[in-house]
Parts: structure tokens; sequence; C-alpha cells
């Protein structure tokens, strides 16, 4: 009979107390899980949202990520489009705006004019793309028309006239919280809503060509304009990784340090009551000649059953867990809809199977001790009285 | 010669102070022999059995098992000896709970490197030894104290020891299963092993072919 044998038949043996380890296991792996998807969840997840806008490249008149109108930003876009890597270039600038529609209340929402360097840019009209929440707010969509009042700031009065506009699409904006209601114009119409007859882009957005490498374009965009601040996609999220989201990363390991001691504790203490409760037998299989080799390993088998049944059941607990603590997190004002806190990652399963594997190992330890070396005549002397 | 005791003596360090649990004790055990310790409680009974049977070492003095001092030998030399060359039968049975009978009793063997067929034989034969041939696959539990220590007996033979040391064998059980026992330690004496006990059973001690007596750590008679 192996070690792992023996194992298994104790394991299932003393069945409730396999079941509280298990059960227990599994609420602290379940945790665990939740924090190594936390730590990166963040961080993947923007990082995604800004992959998935299309453009790889950012253009800002300032360090770090304030809103403020890069100065002359037709020249420098057009110059950024002449780049043999770059494929197109989108100048995005935008304002408060309100919309109203029949019967329903004024809705505050985002306008967005852009430009893009493959269509030409010309004043349509007022023809806009909306989000679904401001479709749903005032309930229009495409084929509708809606009243749009510019508003250059909150206050209502620096309102431009309202201007009738027809909606000829719903479009998705990465960057929208659920709540968030937003209008896309073109950068002419732009102008001619807020009445200005030039606007500066805030942001320029820089899409490559396949296999262009970004970082090398942002030191072209760097040499073109010294003044502007280029940055890759890579760069932005790093950037955040350093500042932004540093947090989690502190919180989820201080988190995961916590519930892997409590995984430790909790396997070493019921394995060393465990052993406890069968000093008798163990100093017994000791006098019969069983070398403390395979105790040792049979209690390591115990250890990595117990911890190993748990850290697996943890699995699809933590992923029912971490959908329900997104949901929670994602309900926080002003996060982009698209954003999310937990993310699976493979890395993060690596990290969890490598930390049982290890608690497993580290809880087995002391009670290996103490059965190999516990006295066996005193032991059995002992048992019998 | 299977074991012999040198002036043993054997002393307990306690926060009291020292304990001298046997004092001076010499004796053999040639192949063969049925011998019976008897005595009082505390006087020395069991540790002396604990020594001669390579689970404990003497404070002073000396065990040789089949010639080579015990307390010279590595504890995976000690491990080894009382695999393949000592049975052990304990008062309390100690058979694994969550292992059948049959289980028990090649766990020595596979220990000792015996083959799958070849436990599997050696235990049936155990079985119908002890008298237990169809109870090879009921867990200790479903047995009863007679019946469990029949087992153990069949363990503690299962890689042919030169002797048998039994430590209280018959202390758990009433008269009738012990004399049950006491038959198969008879029978097992007959077939050639060696045997050494402990007991406080007079009928039991009676149906060795040498009887000793301890008292206060020392052999008496």
């Amino acid at each position: 009979m192996t070690p792992l044998q023996l194992a298994w038949r104790t394991t299932t043996r003393y069945r409730v107390r396999a079941m509280l380890a298990i059960a227990g296991v599994t609420v602290i792996g379940a945790l665990l899980f939740d924090m190594l998807l936390l730590s990166h969840g963040l961080l993947l997840s923007f990082a995604d949202l800004l992959n998935s806008e299309g453009f790889e490249v950012r253009v800002l008149a300032r360090e770090g990520f304030a809103r403020v109108p890069i100065p002359d930003s037709q020249t420098i876009a057009d110059a950024i489009a002449r780049l043999p890597s770059v494929a197109d270039v989108a100048q995005i600038t935008l304002t408060l705006a309100e919309g109203r529609a029949d019967q329903k209340p004024p809705r505050r929402l985002t306008l967005v004019g852009r430009a893009l360097s493959t269509t030409r840019d010309a004043a349509t009209g007022c023809e806009v793309e909306i989000n679904h929440v401001l479709g749903r707010a005032l309930d229009i969509g495409p084929g509708s028309t809606f009243r749009l009042t510019p508003m250059p700031s909150a206050d209502a009065a620096t309102a431009m006239p309202p201007v009738d506009c027809h909606v000829t699409a719903f479009a998705d904006f990465g960057f929208n919280a659920s709540s968030d209601a937003t209008a896309l114009v073109s950068m002419a119409e732009y102008r001619r809503l807020v009445a200005q007859e030039h606007v500066d882009a805030e942001v320029i957005l820089v899409a490559l060509k396949a296999g262009s490498d970004a970082a090398a374009v942002t030191r072209e965009i760097g040499t073109l304009r010294p003044d502007v601040h280029a940055y890759s996609n890579e760069e932005v999220v790093a950037q955040f990784n350093r500042n932004g989201f540093a947090y989690f990363r502190q919180i989820s390991g201080v988190l995961s340090a916590l519930t892997t001691a409590f995984a430790f504790l909790l396997i070493a203490t019921l394995l060393t009551v465990s052993i406890n409760q069968r000093l008798g037998e163990i100093a017994a299989l000791r006098a019969l000649g069983i070398a403390r080799r395979r105790i040792a390993a049979m209690l390591l088998w115990e250890s990595a059953l117990l911890v190993g049944a748990g850290a697996v059941l943890a699995l699809p607990v933590g992923g029912v867990l971490a959908v329900g603590l997104d949901r929670i997190l994602r309900q926080m004002p002003s996060l982009p809809e698209r954003l999310h806190f937990f993310v699976f990652e493979p890395r993060a399963l690596i990290v969890h199977i490598a930390v049982f594997v290890v608690t497993a190992a580290a809880a087995a330890v002391y009670p290996i001790w103490l059965a190999s070396t516990l006295p066996i005549a005193s032991t059995l002397r002992r048992e019998v009285i | 010669m299977v074991a012999e005791a040198r002036h043993v003596t054997r002393t307990f360090p306690m926060a009291a102070g020292a304990v001298t649990a046997l004092s001076d004790v010499s004796m053999t055990i040639e192949p063969g022999d049925y011998v019976a310790i008897t005595g009082p409680s505390g006087c020395g009974k069991s540790t002396l059995l604990h020594l001669i049977g390579c689970v404990d070492t003497p404070t002073s003095g000396s065990i040789l098992f089949e010639g080579r001092d015990v307390a010279a030998l590595t504890e995976s030399a000690r491990s080894r000896i009382r695999l393949t060359r000592i049975g052990f039968v304990f008062q309390r049975f100690f058979l694994l709970p969550m292992l059948k009978a049959s289980e028990n009793i090649e766990l020595p063997q596979s220990e000792a490197g015996v083959g799958v067929a070849d436990r599997r034989t050696r235990t049936r034969e155990l079985l119908d030894y002890v008298g237990l041939g169809d109870r090879g696959d009921h867990l200790p539990s479903q047995l009863s104290g007679g019946e469990m220590q029949r087992v153990a007996i069949a363990r503690a033979l299962a890689n042919r020891p030169v002797l048998l040391v039994a430590d209280e064998p018959t202390g758990e059980l009433d008269e009738t299963t012990g004399e049950h026992v006491a038959a198969l330690f008879d029978r097992v004496h007959a077939d050639g092993t060696a045997i050494l006990l402990v007991t406080h059973n007079p009928t039991l001690a009676a149906r060795a072919t040498r009887r000793l007596s301890m008292k206060s750590g020392h052999l008496v008679a």
C-alpha cells in the first residue's frame, strides 16, 4: 500500500475532519484566487480597453493625462499622419452639452468632436452618433432628432443656442461609465456647434499599420513636436501601474499573504490535531518497522489531498465570487463601463497552484516532524496508560 | 542467540528527578524460547520488552539482537530489524482503522518489499492460521477484540520474524477470548518462533516455557 493510498484511506475514514478542512481551504482559496485576479485584473482590463479602441499611441499637450488643448493640433496631426507607420490619426475634443427630446427630461451629456485623417472632416448639419445611455434617456435612436445645447462649461449661462441634431447610429465609447451619455460629431460640426472657428484637439489618437513599433512612433512624434507628449498604450498602462493601480496590487498582496497564512494555519492545525489523536497508531507503525519516510510521505499526501481538493474547489467558488465582487466594484461612479477589476489570466492560476503546493508542504512540516521524532517506547506506554 | 540483555539499565529523566525503570538486568532469548515476564505494574516489564524489541536503547549496558549491538545501530537499521526480524503485538492492537484486516497484514510485507502476489498468498495463509480466513475484508471496527488481536498477531508474523514480542496481549480481552489468543501463541511457539511476552495474566504466563518475574526494575526469578 503506497503512502498516497494510506493518505487517501485516512482522509476518507475521517470524513468530517476532511470535509471541514476542504471547506476551509475552499473558502480561503477562493479569496486568494480573487486577490490574484484583482492584483492584475484592473491593469489587464485597462490595457484591453486601450487596445480595443484601435489606437496604439496617444498624444497630449502635457505630461500626464490632463485634458488640455494641444496648440495647433491640426498641424501636428497632419505631420503624424504622414509618418510611414501611421494608418490613421484622430483628433478628439469634448465638452459638456445637454440633450432634450419631446416628453423627456433634459439629459447632460458629453459632446465629442472627432476628426479622422482618413476621412474628410465636414460640417454635416448636426448628424450625431449617440451611445445607448443617451438613447434610453431621451428615447431616441437612429433616425430620431433631438435638441443639443453645447455648454462649454458646466455653467448653464455659457450655453450655446440649441441645435436640432439627427441621430445616424448608436456607438460604443470604451471609456464611458455605465451612466455616461455621449454624442459624437465631426470636428467641423463640433466647431460649428460651439461657434468657434478654431478648436484644438485635447488628445490625438494614432492608429498604426500592422507590425509597426509604437515606441518608435512615440519617439518620432517627440522629434516632430518636442512640446507634446506621446505615449504608447504600453507606456500608459505602465504609468497607471506605477500610480493609479498600485493600491490594488498592495491590497491584494497583503490579503493574499493573509489568506495563505490562514490556509497554512488551518491545515497545520488539523494535521497536528490528527497526529496527536493517532500517536499510538503511529508509534505502533514505527514499532512494526514502517519507515519514517513512509509515514512522512503519508502525512504529506494527507496534506496535499486536503489542500488540493480545497484549492480545486476554490477555483469555481472564487470565480463566482469574483463575478459578484466585480459587479459591486463596477458600480463606482465615473468608472468606464467596460473596465473590470477581476480578470482571469493563466498567471493567476499558476500562482494559485504554486501557493497551495507550498502551503500543503509547509503545513505538513510540523506534523511530519512530530510523527518522525516521537519516542516509540514512551508513546506506546502512554497510550496504554 | 536471538537477543541478549547485558547489565541493562534504563533511566528516564523526569522533571522531579530521574526514574530508573530497569537496573542491571541481564537475560537471553534463544531460538524457540517462549519467555513470559510477569510482575506488578511499573516494575519495568514493558521497558525491558521495548529494549529487546529494539524500539528503545538502554541508558547503560547493551542489547544485542542476533549478535548486533542495538544501540550502535542507526534508527533506520533498527527499523529494518523490527520490520523483518521482530513481530510486535500490542495490548491495544493498534490496527490501522482505515485498512481491512488483510491490508493491515499486508502493510509490513509491503514495507519489506514483498511482491503483491506473495503478499496476498502470505496474508491468506496468516488469516487462515489465526482462524479468520473469512474476515480478511472486514475493517477492524467490524471485528471483536479477540479477532482484532488475532489479526494483530497475523500482522506481527507477516515477515516471518525470529522473535515475537507481545505487551499484555490479553490485557484488553475477556478470559475466554484471552484463552484463544493464548492458544494461538502456543501454536506460534510450536512453529518455531521465539516469543517474549509481558503479562499480568497468570494463565498466559503459565503457558510459557520460561517465566521471569520482575520487581522494582530487577529480575527476581
